[in-house]
């Protein structure tokens, strides 16, 4: 069990409703004050850590995610035993360097108020491999007694892992990677599970005491029709989740996307799944994928599931303490290949390839560890109103008014007023529903 | 150089339907005069272009000089201009055979006479050269000599004594050739004490030496170091060298009547010293110049546009420098909202578009987009306001203006096997075509030909001509003059705004089809826009086909988590950019690459 090294401001079962939360994005007497550094420029400590496990059985060919299969995830080969070995020495170099910044090192660092377990399939972990995790996170950063600990896990009964086990570890809060309660469909997307699997996952859950359960699902999918998805739909609101996250597939290709060197943070794309993409993509339609985030509206909002990112709904105080961080562009450490962190000033990443990731931090004839290869941004002040807005977009609460007065941000957000996809609503400018579909026309006019 | 007696000249062409092994038997025959020794040979050496060599084909004409001691132990003079084979060059074909007396004809021993081969020997009946026929690559397995001689015999005369055989990858046949050329073609004729007549056929610019002209004397003998005058820009020069082709320049003391060679002007302009001009002695001026070249007729149209805006100065700088090279090209400044600033320019033919289109990208470094190649129309004003000549569609006025257009008409010859007679029956009909005439070769191969609207041809033609007959047919085309046509111009409007890049003259019959595929490739090729978009194709304000781009219903990053930021971020600063460099026809945004697809499509 992990260690809790602060006093948490609200009782576990009495978190503040992110759906509804006082400290909005830009609503202070500056709008800018959620985006900007109130400490002048300077890192300021994380509220939240992610980490990376970028372990699958088998690889969907539409993924986008740092993964490793085969071999590498499971048998006798498996290297997950190493990689968690790598993982606890970046969370201590990670911690060193924390510790060594001047004003937010130390024993008073405030306490994380999110941990996420990412992948990947992080439930292929055992649970003494997570609970080991959190001890050492809890130790050197401090978990908060009322903190978000997420666990990703795929409802396959081989992957979906020990979940009470994971519970015990300190879990709070599940994310089931369900996609599609259609069997053909789970099929085209190359996932291992049958939609029962997505119940008894579910269950197993609730049985287990977790008190947060959310479940990922797909729409603009090869073969998907508006009718399969309400049934899916329906069948996911029965289950009766507190989250449930629709994503439009995309097909991006990080490969043109620069993203694949040996330092980027992403992998070549696999032949087959190239193909798949190809042909998924000609399959793809706008007009019923907006059909599609319509009806997802409609049946969700029915049974108390409220859209509170453009992506993610969830029931009053299960909006995702953690995502909304990134929303909120809140400081973020990060482990493992891929990942990215966040520490108020500069973006940071780790470079993608796991055996380089692992010959850093478990040095061959026990060298002392290294941090991985990776890349640094530092964001400058244009982008970071632009992010701020952006972001804060994106959630339903939406930003402060008065960035219609920003004169860099201003003529987009007039634009996006003018073909209706941004609207005032009192003292807030909020994305319309037409403007969530079309929210990149938006977006990509506040850029610098 | 020793000078070699006018009697011992010869000026011959080689003339060949296109891959019949002009330029091989041209390289044989350097190989075995040594004008090129063995180790400096490439293949093809006369197709210096790089395009050239790529393409397989001669674009320019050139000429070499070589010396020959023939079997009478007489050591002979000879100077071979090899000349393109393809059709939009028979411009360039009559021109360097103006310079000979003599003419080989390659045939190729498989294939036989083809369309180009008819033609060329057309043109050079008609400057009255003697023609040595040669029947080439009789190293072939399927090469048929005999049915080859048949041909030659019943279809353009030529007895069959009088055919080499020859193969020139294998070297056979060439001394019979190079015996040939001596015995048969005459001296050129011309008085070496009457005043200077050189014919201008060439030039290029030399930084050092000014305009190197090339030069075909006619009579007279130029000197080094002598004066010289062109006749017709009255523009006088000091000879600062003297040379001939070898294939390179090599300097000699003099030339005398019937040689060709290179004279370097030291002039600064190339406009001062222009193909078809003729050089005097500034001393001693001949009192008439010499019936210079008929204008290169421009038969294709097509406005050509740099991709990059500012490159505007650059294309015109190119096309300046390349039409010293190629006069055959025209060019004047243009704008299109689509495409923005560039120039009309006039073609030989859409092979040559494609040559010129390809060496200004490659010799100059731009990147360049073409508009629907059009045919000069001409087009009669309403009450007696005369006619006027429309190569640009966009500029043809208004209906009410227009008493009558007439179009640019073609007679084309096919040389085709007989089993494909009724494809291309319906290819010619199918493009407003009549039938002209029909002639059996043999039993098996025909001459057709057809007349059909110039416009109708330029546009892939010539690819169906070969793709119905899986490449047998040949063909090659002569303009018959201008005839009314039933023609309307047809606009593409995008939300009811005209796209000058895209409209197009087309028979009345043939509007409705015509743009019912334009606005249906534009359909795919407009993204999305903020609003409903029609697209519509009109005949003056009568709508013939309409298509509807249905508003943009979602343009959104699903997920956005820590890693996604900074990298949805840069996706959405492309489409940033992507906005920024649209078109913007009315309030519709249009990406370049969209009109550029159009175009590109060939059949607009
Ligand atoms: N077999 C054979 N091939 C030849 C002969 N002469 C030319 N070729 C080939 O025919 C093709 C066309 O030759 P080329 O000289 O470029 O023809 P041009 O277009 O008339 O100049 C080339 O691939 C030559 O190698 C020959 O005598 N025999
Ligand atoms: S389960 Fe998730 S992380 Fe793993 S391959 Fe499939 S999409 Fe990628
Ligand atoms: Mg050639």
């Amino acid at each position: 069990m992990a260690v809790h090294t602060a006093t948490p401001a609200n009782p576990p079962d009495q978190q503040p409703d992110p759906v509804h939360v006082t400290d909005r994005v830009g609503s202070g007497s500056d709008p800018f004050d959620a985006g900007r550094d109130p400490m002048g420029g300077r890192p300021r400590p994380p509220v939240g850590l992610y980490l990376h496990i970028p372990f699958c059985v088998s690889l969907c060919p539409y993924c986008d995610f740092v993964v490793v299969t085969g071999h590498a995830a499971r048998g006798p080969g498996s290297r997950i035993e190493a990689f968690v070995g790598a993982l606890h020495a970046e969370l201590t170099l990670r911690a060193d360097a924390l510790d060594a910044i001047d004003g937010i090192g130390g024993p008073d660092r405030t306490a994380l108020r999110s941990v996420y377990l990412g992948g990947g399939t992080p439930s292929l972990l055992t649970a003494a491999q997570v609970a080991g995790l959190l001890d050492h996170i809890a130790d050197r950063f401090g978990i908060a007694l009322d903190a978000e600990v997420t666990l990703e896990a795929n409802p396959g009964p081989t992957e979906r892992g020990d979940i009470a086990g994971f519970r015990a570890a300190g879990v709070t809060r599940l994310s089931i990677g369900a996609q599609s309660m259609d069997p053909a469909e789970l099929r085209r997307l190359g996932r291992r599970h049958d939609p029962v699997d997505v119940r008894a996952a579910i269950a197993e859950a609730r049985a287990a005491g977790i008190r947060s359960v959310s479940v990922d699902l797909l729409m603009d999918v090869p073969g998907q029709t508006l009718a399969s998805w309400d049934a899916t739909l329906h069948a996911v609101a029965s289950l009766e989740p507190d989250h449930v996250s629709t994503y439009q597939l995309t097909l991006d290709d990080p490969d043109a996307e620069g993203l694949t060197t040996v330092e980027g943070d992403h992998l070549p794309v696999r032949a087959g799944a190239r193909r798949w993409r190809r042909r998924a993509a000609a399959e793809q339609d706008q007009d019923r994928a907006a059909a599609m985030d319509a009806r997802a509206d409609r049946v969700l909002d029915a049974v108390g599931l409220a859209r509170y990112e453009l992506s993610n709904r969830a029931r009053p105080g299960h909006a995702s303490r953690h995502n909304l961080a990134y929303w909120r562009r809140e400081p973020v450490e990060a482990v493992g290949p891929g990942a990215h962190a966040f520490d108020g000033v500069t973006r940071r990443w780790n470079a993608a390839r796991l055996d380089r990731y692992l010959a850093a931090l478990v040095p061959p004839d026990d060298g002392s560890p290294s941090l991985p290869p990776g890349g640094t941004e530092v964001i400058d002040d244009p982008t970071v109103r632009a992010e701020t807005a952006i972001l804060g977009l994106r959630l339903a609460d939406g930003i402060d008014a008065a960035f219609g007065e920003d004169p860099r941000l201003g003529p987009g957000l007039a634009w996006g007023m003018a073909h209706e996809l941004v609207a005032r609503r009192a003292d807030r400018l909020v994305l319309t529903p037409r403007g969530r579909l079309l929210s990149n026309e938006v977006f990509a006019r506040l850029l610098p | 150089m020793p000078s070699i007696p006018q009697a011992r000249l010869r000026n011959f062409s080689i003339i060949a339907h296109v891959d019949h092994g002009k330029s091989t038997l041209a390289d044989r025959i350097l190989e075995l005069t040594h004008t090129i020794d063995a180790r400096q040979m490439t293949s093809q050496v006369l197709d210096s272009m790089d395009l050239e060599r790529e393409k397989g084909i001669t674009i320019k004409a050139r000429a070499v000089r070589l010396e020959h001691t023939a079997r009478d132990g007489l050591r002979y003079g000879i100077n071979l201009i090899d000349t393109p084979g393809h059709v939009d060059f028979s411009y360039e074909v009559s021109r360097s055979l103006q310079a000979c007396e003599g003419a080989i004809l390659v045939v190729d021993a498989a294939q036989g006479i083809e369309a180009q081969t008819l033609a060329n020997v057309h043109l050079a009946l008609a400057q009255g050269l003697v023609i040595i026929p040669v029947i080439n690559k009789i190293d072939l397995p399927s090469a048929d000599p005999e049915r080859v001689m048949t041909e030659l015999e019943d279809v353009l005369a030529m007895p069959r004594e009088e055919v080499i055989l020859a193969s020139a990858k294998e070297g056979t046949g060439i001394p019979e050739i190079l015996e040939a050329i001596v015995e048969r073609i005459p001296p050129p004729t011309g008085d070496p004490d009457a005043p200077l007549r050189g014919l201008i056929f060439d030039s290029h610019y030399d930084p050092y030496k000014g305009v190197v002209a090339y030069v075909r004397l006619a009579e007279g003998t130029l000197h080094q170091r002598e004066s010289i005058r062109l006749m017709a820009s009255g523009a006088q020069a000091e000879i600062l060298e003297l040379g001939v082709f070898r294939p390179q320049l090599v300097p000699v003391e003099r030339l005398g009547p019937g040689e060709v060679g290179y004279v370097a002007t030291g002039l600064k302009s190339v406009a001062d010293c222009q193909v078809g001009d003729t050089l005097t002695a500034s001393h001693h001026p001949a009192a008439q110049p010499l019936p210079g070249y008929k204008p290169a007729r421009s038969l294709v149209f097509a406005g050509l546009y740099p991709l990059e805006g500012p490159d505007y100065p650059l294309l015109r700088d190119a096309l300046e420098k390349l039409h010293l090279n190629d006069a055959s090209i025209t060019f004047e400044p243009e704008s299109s909202v689509a495409l923005g600033f560039g120039f009309r320019c006039g073609f030989l033919g859409l092979l040559h578009m494609e040559i010129i289109q390809e060496r200004l990208e490659r010799e100059f470094g731009l990147d360049l987009i073409a508009s629907a190649p059009s045919v000069e129309y001409h087009v009669t004003l309403t009450h007696g306001r005369g006619e006027i000549p429309v190569d640009n569609p966009a500029r043809l006025p208004g209906p009410s203006d227009i008493e009558e257009i007439a179009e640019p008409w073609v007679k084309v010859s096919i040389i085709t096997p007989s089993q494909y007679i009724g494809t291309l029956m319906e290819l010619a009909t199918g493009r407003r075509g009549t039938i002209g005439t029909m002639e059996y070769l043999d039993p098996q191969r025909v001459l057709i030909t057809f007349e059909l609207p110039l416009a109708e041809v330029i546009v892939d033609f010539y690819d169906q001509l070969k793709s119905r007959t899986q490449g047998y047919a040949s063909m090659d085309y002569e303009p018959i003059g201008y005839r009314q046509g039933t023609l309307v111009k047809l606009d593409v409007l995008v939300n009811g705004e005209p796209v000058d890049a895209l409209s197009l003259i087309v028979h009345r019959d043939k509007s409705r089809a015509a743009g019912q595929g334009l606005v249906e490739k534009l359909k795919e090729l407009i993204p999305r826009q903020m609003f409903e978009v029609p697209v519509q194709a009109a005949i003056g304000s009568n709508v013939v086909a309409r298509e509807t781009i249905r508003a943009m219903r979602k343009n959104v990053l699903a997920k956005c988590y820590g890693g996604d930021i900074t990298r949805k971020r840069k996706l959405l600063e492309k489409q940033k950019e992507g906005k920024q460099r649209m078109k913007r026809v009315g309030s519709v945004e249009i990406p370049q690459e969209a009109f550029l697809a159009v175009l590109r499509t060939g059949d607009g």
